[in-house]
């Protein structure tokens, strides 16, 4: 009994110790032309619109922050970040269809909303 | 030489998570605050199901409320907590956990919700029986244990991806250890002092880096049987958690927190061992680095049952002799 629960527990931590690193490929009629942003600074909680440019038939928008948020979707969508994502942030725009994806990143510089007294 | 092969285990949870790949991170299942009980006796069971329910509002500079910003903000979370503890031997208790978020909400003023769910983070402990005298009702009871980020921390609504703050998961591997002492003060009262440590693992991707700061919980338990089968536990509790970092070893400022909670629970046992307990956490006293939206309440609802499989032996052994 013993031996089984501790096969068990090892068994578990070998299963949720691994794990694989997303790897991101270029393929298909997708061409990137611009990723651009209104403003590349910003204070905290200030929003900033971002505007992806590319061509390709039927395409599809995806975006991630690495800190920030990201409201909207498609092409162009706005991005905030509160005091939590003060720094120099990446923003990764994805452009898929059928045939492949594509995807290209802009920095924005969040600067402190506080400013002491 | 089962001693020897779990401490081979503990040695292995620290190696195995030598580096983490992920995409961004969350902070993870909430600590729930429920009165924490000592290691098992052998061949115990216990089965716990927890409701939790929290809200949070106020911006918090430091230690006062911080209302200079031209939105309001609330978050709320629905969740709920599978725990599972059975005791191998007198002196070890294993024990897991599984986080389950049926929403992680963030209300935006003139924005639409975002709204995060699913599966948060587990976590197994060693709980071990380091000392125990039935007379003196007094405890020690320490454990080791590891939080695995296994739900989901990649969430995405119309192709955008959630903020980390409403992941379900930490997406953080986790290592914790932690301390419980109990006394009984008095025929219908007891004392406990609890006291946790947790370190969690650098996330680390393509263009995400970052490590939540170490946290220390301290709690003090304060247990009193009102009548035979309802009890009171009165817990104050402080929580700290350390600045986080992120890309070029950078201090993110607006991080960590220093919060006190005092937390009511009341306990009734049903029979067959069934018990039913309610807890609030309400702070006290808060400190947010920088300016963070800070903890407002949480209300939970537990459900627990133990079954002690020697008794049952037992029962059935006294059965068959007598028949």
């Amino acid at each position: 009994m013993n031996r089984t629960i501790i096969f068990v527990l090892i068994s578990t931590v070998i299963v949720f110790a691994c794990s694989k690193e997303k790897n991101e490929k270029t393929t298909g009629d997708i061409q990137i032309q611009s990723l651009t942003a209104t403003l590349l600074k910003v204070k905290a909680w200030d929003t900033t619109l971002l505007t992806m440019e590319a061509t390709g038939s039927n395409l599809q928008y995806g975006w991630e922050a690495n800190h920030g948020s990201i409201t909207g979707s498609g092409k162009t969508v706005k991005y905030a970040a509160g005091e939590c994502c003060v720094g120099l942030n990446t923003i990764t725009c994805r452009v898929f269809n059928e045939t492949g994806e594509a995807s290209d990143t802009i920095m924005i510089r969040v600067n402190s909303h506080y400013i002491p007294k | 030489m089962i001693r020897v092969l779990l401490f081979s285990i503990v040695l292995f949870i620290n190696a195995a998570g030598v580096r983490t790949y992920a995409q961004c991170c969350a902070s993870g299942n909430p600590f729930i605050s429920d009165a924490e009980q000592p290691a098992l006796q052998s061949k115990v069971l216990t089965a716990s199901l927890t409701y939790r329910y929290s809200h949070s509002e106020q911006f918090y500079h430091n230690d006062s409320p911080y209302n200079d910003l031209n939105f309001s903000e609330t978050a709320n979370v629905n969740y709920t907590e599978l725990q599972l503890a059975y005791g191998i031997t007198n002196w070890l208790t294993v024990m897991g956990d599984l986080g389950y978020f049926f929403n992680k909400t963030l209300h935006t003023e003139g924005q639409d919700p975002m709204r995060g769910y699913g599966l948060g983070d587990a976590a197994l402990y060693l709980k071990f029986n380091l000392y125990s005298n039935a007379k003196a009702r007094f405890t020690i009871s320490p454990s080791v244990g590891m939080k695995f980020p296994i739900g989901v921390f990649d969430q995405e609504v119309d192709n955008v991806k959630l903020p980390i703050t409403v992941q379900p998961s930490s997406g953080s591997f986790k290592y914790l250890a932690n301390v419980f002492i109990s006394k009984g003060i008095a025929k219908k009262m007891a004392l406990a002092g609890f006291v946790s440590y947790e370190y969690a693992q650098l996330i680390e991707s393509e263009n995400f880096y970052y490590k939540y700061g170490q946290q220390w919980i301290g709690a003090i338990y304060f247990n009193y049987r009102i009548i035979k089968n309802l009890s009171l536990d009165l817990q104050i509790r402080n929580e700290y958690r350390a600045k986080a970092t992120r890309e070029n070893s950078e201090i993110v400022e607006s991080s960590g927190y220093n919060v006190t909670y005092i937390t009511p629970q009341l306990t009734y046992a049903f029979k067959h061992n069934w018990y039913l307990s309610c807890f609030g956490d309400i702070p006290v006293y808060k400190y947010y680095n920088g300016i963070q939206m800070s903890f407002g309440y949480a209300l939970s609802l537990r459900l627990t049952k133990k079954i002690d499989f020697i008794t049952i032996q037992a029962r059935k052994q006294a059965s068959n002799s007598s028949n």
